[in-house]
């Protein structure tokens, strides 16, 4: 008995050996994988040449490292956006550093739908998303998700995810989205929860904002980690929610984020993440360096948009240009920009090139529309006079006069349309705005607005492209009087 | 904003919300003498985009209440 029990251990520990070796052989030894991620690049090219030097000093010492984006790579520098093949130069330079996936995130499809898919043709390396269909449209459906593959059997799935706003599409302008249909992100993802049965690790890569970001985790454990985007977070200890490994790394890449698997038997067992402000690295790709010197000289900031016929002097003739641009463009009743966001003192006569109007509006402002009536316009302009003790805001679309106390304090608003006559205060306005005046400005306004997905400036080129030769000379649309 | 409801445009971004909160703080944040938190303590870049009912928090810099 005590023979046969003896065998029986024997065996036993001969099969468990053998079962080791086998498992050795399909999981190998502890592996140590190796997630850069980044978010919110904006376009901003500057810092690739060191997150390239970064990566292939990793790569050089480690088997599996893997660089991943989780979206909003565009829309933030014009030597990007600007161009004439939007985005190009960015994809480039996400190409050259090696990256291995990419989100969607809502600025992505800034570029519009016919863009968006040269861009991703151009892309070595793929963009997924699970929660939209774009089947019908324009735009090539991408894929939900991605396996990476650490060697030996060891597989990592990514599920890419993006966020909706209230009118159930990602913050773009709409126009940029047409025909896409958008599904909740966290009832969408639940959906691939199999991917962690099967590939045994499983990642999130989302666009959804950290408080979305919390949510999904709470609703699916089955993450070992979400690397998130969009609200520009900056994490810099991983946030652990129901086991799941949260971490963003703010905005306009100036963090990398380091993630360190330990994986053993196909699945995580130890999990880091580091936060790396770019400011620490000093290396750069020497090459990527010189690429994007070469982007950032582009030609096409000294084109030409337009001609002014005389010099633009003082605000009433910059800021009538500029409000001009917005009710020619969006095809709206009226338009205000405010003088602190007029930032040249004059254009002269001659060429206005695509680098003087971004001198002239600098800031990247959206514009916001409203619908307002003419009580609600008044509350706007008196909120601006009152706030600058004087006329702030330049118009188009109608002129006004302010009465005031001669102290700087408003008393009462006059509004005229283009035939001097006083606005229906019964009808409803479309009114376009700069967004800082939109948040900042205190005024009754029923509606809240909507954003449009184009800079002032960008509506100001092509404003000026279309009308070709403009002439302000003498142009003052906003009067004040003081009362006696 | 620190527990205080702010409406704001659709489409707006956390520079916006400070503002619509307080032009004096949105001219501080702009000096870099305010920082903005969310509610897990994450600081929050200015240019970050928002998501409806998110809870956000300034403070100074030596993190004081502001």
């Amino acid at each position: 008995m005590k023979k046969r029990s003896l065998v029986w251990i024997t065996g036993l520990i001969v099969l468990l050996s053998f079962q080791g070796h086998s498992q050795d052989k399909i999981a190998g030894k502890p592996k140590e994988v190796i997630i850069l991620h980044v978010n919110d690049m904006h376009a901003k090219i500057d810092n690739l040449p060191k997150l390239a030097y970064l990566a292939d000093s990793l790569r050089k010492t480690h088997p599996y490292v893997f660089l991943v984006s989780a979206g909003d790579n565009f829309t933030g520098n014009p030597v990007v956006d600007m161009v004439a093949d939007k985005g190009y130069p960015m994809i480039d330079l996400m190409n050259r550093c090696g990256f291995t996936v990419s989100a969607f995130g809502n600025h992505e499809f800034d570029l519009g739908q016919e863009n968006l898919n040269k861009r991703l043709q151009q892309a070595k390396f793929p963009f997924i998303c699970c929660n939209f269909d774009a089947t019908g449209t324009v735009l090539k459906q991408p894929k939900p998700y991605l396996v990476l593959e650490a060697g030996n059997k060891i597989h990592i799935a990514v599920l890419g995810i993006i966020e909706l706003n209230d009118k159930g599409i990602p913050d773009t302008h709409p126009s940029k989205v047409t025909g896409i249909r958008f599904y909740n992100g966290i009832t969408k993802a639940k959906e691939y929860s199999w991917l962690k049965k099967k590939y045994g690790i499983l990642i999130g890569l989302t666009h959804l904002g950290i408080e979305t970001d919390v949510k999904l985790a709470d609703s699916m454990p089955e993450f070992d980690e979400i690397i998130g985007g969009h609200s520009h977070t900056l994490i810099e200890k991983p946030m652990m929610e129901n086991g799941v490994m949260i971490v963003q790394d703010g905005s306009n890449l100036n963090y990398i984020g380091k993630t360190t698997f330990r994986i053993e038997n196909g699945r995580v067992t130890a999990r880091s993440d580091e936060v790396i402000p770019i400011t620490a690295l000093h290396k750069a790709d020497s090459a990527l360096v010189e690429l994007c010197g070469k982007y950032n000289r582009n030609e096409e900031f000294s084109k030409i948009a337009g001609i002014a016929e005389t010099s633009l002097k003082g605000y009433d003739e910059l800021g009538s240009l500029m409000t001009d641009a917005l009710t020619h463009q969006l095809k709206v009743d009226f338009a205000f920009q405010n003088r602190g966001g007029i930032r040249v003192f004059s254009l002269p006569e001659g060429p206005i090139t695509i680098k003087d109007i971004y001198q002239l509006d600098p800031f990247g402002n959206l514009v916001v529309t409203f619908r307002m009536k003419a009580e609600e316009i008044k509350s706007l302009i008196s909120y601006a006079y009152n706030l600058e003790k004087g006329i702030d805001l330049q118009v188009s679309g109608m002129n006004y006069r302010v009465t005031s106390d001669g102290q700087g304090h408003c008393l009462g608003v006059d509004l005229f349309d283009d035939s001097a006559k006083s606005l229906d205060p019964s009808r409803e306005y479309t009114v376009a705005m700069n967004s800082y005046i939109a948040a900042s400005y205190r005024f009754n306004h029923a509606d809240p607005g909507t954003t449009g997905s184009v800079t002032t400036a960008e509506i100001l080129i092509s404003y000026l492209k279309e009308v070709k030769k403009v002439n302000y000379t003498g142009v003052k649309r906003a009067i004040q009087i003081v009362k006696p | 904003m620190n527990n205080r409801e702010v409406v704001i445009f659709s489409g707006a971004i956390v520079a916006d919300a400070v503002r619509a909160y307080s032009r004096r703080s949105a001219k501080l944040l702009e000096k870099g003498k305010f920082r903005v938190f969310d509610q897990y303590g994450n600081q929050t870049e200015a240019d970050g985009e928002l998501t409806e009912g998110q809870k956000l928090f300034l403070k100074k810099r030596e993190h004081e209440e502001a």
